[in-house]
């Protein structure tokens, strides 16, 4: 904006504020009926919700699946979604927080065309509705990832009654065997560094599955040991891979 | 031109006709006292803002006391399997100073790294080398598995996959040879960082690397324990009666 | 004058002519206002009050402007009910921490219902001024004149942040000190400074035993002191900048002379 432009903004909105009513009482009540609203919010959500407190404190967990609270889940999943790229883990903490930390500071001095309407500010426009709309999906994402140590997918139509023990009973040891350390199923698990599982029953026949569990190329390691410790679990985990038949592009689970 | 006596551009305040001036005086009153009263009110401000300061950052520069402790007997540990051992990290401040060590028995055959006094035993911290969760040992993939953003460390604790930027810090280990104070049990001694060769390092944060380029961003804390004396290694308290 | 100030409202005597006209509470709002003026005659507030409630706002105020406001007073909200929970609340490691926390959800009375007020209070105090912060960007409301509004506005959102992340380690469970060790690791993955960094906000190389009352101290009072500066310096630019108008008013010619008009 130059001088005249600044000279010319002024001169509006003088006009607009001549035209304008006072503060008290008309601005105020639209305040204070909202202040009322802001507190009929607060207490509806702590009678109806309530705070928890979760366990104590105890460092020496193996099995606690830290996640942050709902308003830094989109650092939680930036740093999810940047995780094959070790090297750029710096740019997901620090360095992209602070660049757009950075943009909003100086916002008003990089921008300073003189046009309010937004309507009228399309760089402006798409920006701003770019950055809600990474908020919001980042958001969502993390608040839907699972532990990697647990897997609850939809039962496949049509298995008969021990077909659905044997799956439920698979969910748990892909659970407890880490495969969503590095596979991704539906939603749950790591993509990459190994394949996707998430129709892995339509690719290889149980034989195939066992062998290359048994003989898996690295860095996976060998299930050969559970073959050999506990068959029947070894037997288990086969079957529930060669159930999964999920179409990825209509996932629901 | 001759110069002018009253001249503004004068140094000295008797030429600028100043009311009441000195001979041979520079500095004009109205000057001095301003300078004065910004040089008491910065003293005055840095005599209480330098103390708070200091004592607020004055742990950045403390060194951390590390004595070994035991974490079992030789013969609980084998090659093939970690055992968790809660150990302590922090004195004094009970359970949220405890921490877990997953230790093995060093098997030369995958151990590559230099064998010294202090790796008999290989100790490693269950703190992800991305931001800290604790990792979790599967058995039946022998991985080491973050819950948080999908960090993934093979048997020796060497990133296999995900965001993390260096292997798993460890911890030194000693297991006194026959005859010397301690003989029969396994001591864990402070952490230290490694890097991808698994050499040691001085013990830096999570998601601090140590390979590259990466390394120089970070420099190491100033908190690094140093490793202590074999000297006085504590023995376990003797139960009465035995 | 100053006697009838210091004994209050309703006790305050009346000059004898008029008491027996006066009724109760008229009596009472008769020394109320004596109050009042005998403050105002010393302390001359009303002349500022004044100029702020009576300023003009520009034509086309709508709802969306009270979301500054309501940031606000979610602040206050966060303010007293922090006040009453600190009278509870002890900052040990060693389990107080804990058990405090435990103790004002099971035990006190309204503790559970306080704890949660400053737990959504929290919440909606940072969904309220995303949404202040977009509005103010899609109205282009952070325009000349008003640079400074915006650049105080994002400190307070930083801050605000702040208060979110040192405030959850506080009730000292799990999740707590997982985020805390998190959100603490991400700060040190500052270049060059991040070591250092860490090391202040632990107050050591490890999470110890003066991290808790570093959280607490800078959760209560060092955050809260700064936020509360600048949000009276946020409201002082808006009182005299004015509340912008909506941008897609445009004003009409001027039946009255420019001159006239109290910018």
């Amino acid at each position: 904006m130059n001088q005249a432009e600044k000279e010319q903004y002024l001169r509006e909105y003088a006009l607009l504020k001549n035209e304008g009513k006072p503060f008290f009482p008309y601005a105020v009540a639209k305040d204070a009926i909202m202040a009322v609203i802001v507190m009929a919010v607060i207490m509806l959500l702590s009678l109806l919700f309530g705070a928890e407190l979760g366990p104590a404190v105890n460092p020496t967990t193996t099995t606690y699946v830290p996640r942050p609270d709902w308003y830094f889940f989109f650092l939680f999943e930036l740093l999810r979604v940047m995780r094959n790229a070790p090297k750029l883990t710096d740019m997901a903490t620090i360095g992209l927080p602070t660049l757009m930390m950075i943009g909003l500071f100086l916002l008003p001095l990089y921008d300073r065309s003189p046009e309010r309407l937004i309507t009228r500010r399309p760089v402006a426009l798409a920006a701003g509705i770019a950055t809600i709309l990474c908020m919001a999906y980042l958001t969502y994402t993390g608040a839907e990832v699972g532990s990697p140590n647990q897997l609850v997918l939809p039962i496949p139509a049509g298995l008969t009654k021990a077909q659905k023990a044997t799956f439920l009973a698979g969910e748990i040891i892909v659970g407890e065997s880490g495969c969503e350390g590095c596979h991704e199923i539906g939603t749950y698990g790591n993509n990459g560094p190994g394949p996707l599982l998430t129709h892995i029953g339509s690719i290889l026949r149980p034989g195939g599955i066992a062998s290359t569990l048994k003989n898996p190329t690295a860095p996976m390691p060998s299930f050969a040991g559970l073959a050999k410790s506990s068959p029947k679990k070894f037997e288990e985990l086969v079957q529930f891979l060669s159930m999964l038949h999920y179409k990825s592009s209509s996932w629901t689970g | 031109m001759p110069e002018d006596p009253h001249s503004k551009s004068s140094k000295y305040t008797a030429d600028r006709g100043m009311p009441g001036a000195f001979e041979g005086e520079t500095v004009t009153r109205r000057r001095f006292m301003s300078a004065v009263t910004h040089g008491a009110g910065g003293i005055a401000a840095a005599s209480f803002g330098l103390p708070a300061l200091g004592f607020a950052i004055g742990p950045v520069f403390k060194r951390t006391q590390w004595p070994w402790q035991i974490i079992g007997r030789p013969e609980d540990f084998v090659e093939t399997v970690y055992s968790t051992k809660i150990v302590t990290m922090v004195q004094g401040i009970g359970d949220a100073g405890k921490t877990v060590a997953y230790v093995r028995k060093r098997d030369p055959a995958i151990d590559t790294e230099p064998h010294d006094q202090y790796n008999n035993y290989i100790a490693l911290w269950n703190r992800c080398m991305h931001l800290g969760c604790p990792v979790r040992y599967v058995q039946a993939a022998e991985r080491f598995i973050c819950p948080c953003h999908g960090g993934i460390y093979n048997f020796r604790g060497q990133v296999a996959g995900g965001p993390p930027v260096r292997p798993l810090d460890r911890f030194y280990t000693y297991s006194p040879p026959p005859g010397e104070r301690g003989h029969g049990y396994v001591y864990l001694g402070p952490p230290y960082a490694v890097n991808s060769e698994l050499q040691r390092l001085s013990l830096r944060d999570p998601a601090q690397p140590l390979d590259g380029i990466g390394q120089y961003f970070y420099p190491p804390q100033f908190d690094t324990a140093k490793v202590p004396s074999l000297q006085h290694l504590p023995l376990p308290p003797t139960v009465p009666g035995t | 004058m100053a006697i009838i100030g210091s004994r209050g409202r309703t006790t305050a005597p009346l000059p004898p002519a008029q008491s027996d006209e006066l009724t109760r509470p008229e009596a009472a709002a008769e020394a109320g206002l004596t109050v009042v003026n005998w403050i105002d005659e010393r302390a001359q507030l009303s002349q500022g009050l004044r100029w702020m409630m009576f300023r003009k706002v520009p034509k086309g105020i709508n709802w969306a402007y009270t979301l500054g406001s309501a940031t606000m007073f979610a602040f206050l909200n966060q303010a007293v009910t922090g006040v009453f929970l600190a009278m509870y609340y002890r900052p040990s490691v060693t389990g107080g921490a804990y058990q405090s926390t435990r103790n004002i959800i099971d035990n006190v009375f309204l503790g559970q219902f306080v704890l949660s007020m400053h737990l959504y209070g929290a919440y909606l105090m940072i969904v309220l001024i995303f949404l202040h912060m977009a509005r103010v960007f899609f109205f282009g409301a952070y325009k000349y004149p008003r640079e400074l509004s915006w650049i105080i506005g994002v400190v307070l959102l930083i801050l605000t942040l702040a208060m979110g992340f040192t405030g959850y380690l506080l009730p000292f469970d799990q999740r707590s000190y997982w985020a805390t060790i998190v959100g603490v690791n991400i700060n040190g993955t500052a270049p060059f400074l991040g070591p250092y960094i860490s090391d202040f906000l632990r107050g050591g190389p490890e999470f110890g035993a003066t991290t808790l009352s570093r959280f607490y101290a800078i959760h209560m009072m060092l955050i809260p002191g700064l936020m509360a500066a600048l949000i009276g310096f946020h409201l002082y630019l808006v009182m005299k900048l004015g509340i912008s108008a909506p941008p897609w008013l445009k004003a009409q010619e001027p039946e009255v002379a420019i001159e006239k008009v109290e910018v």
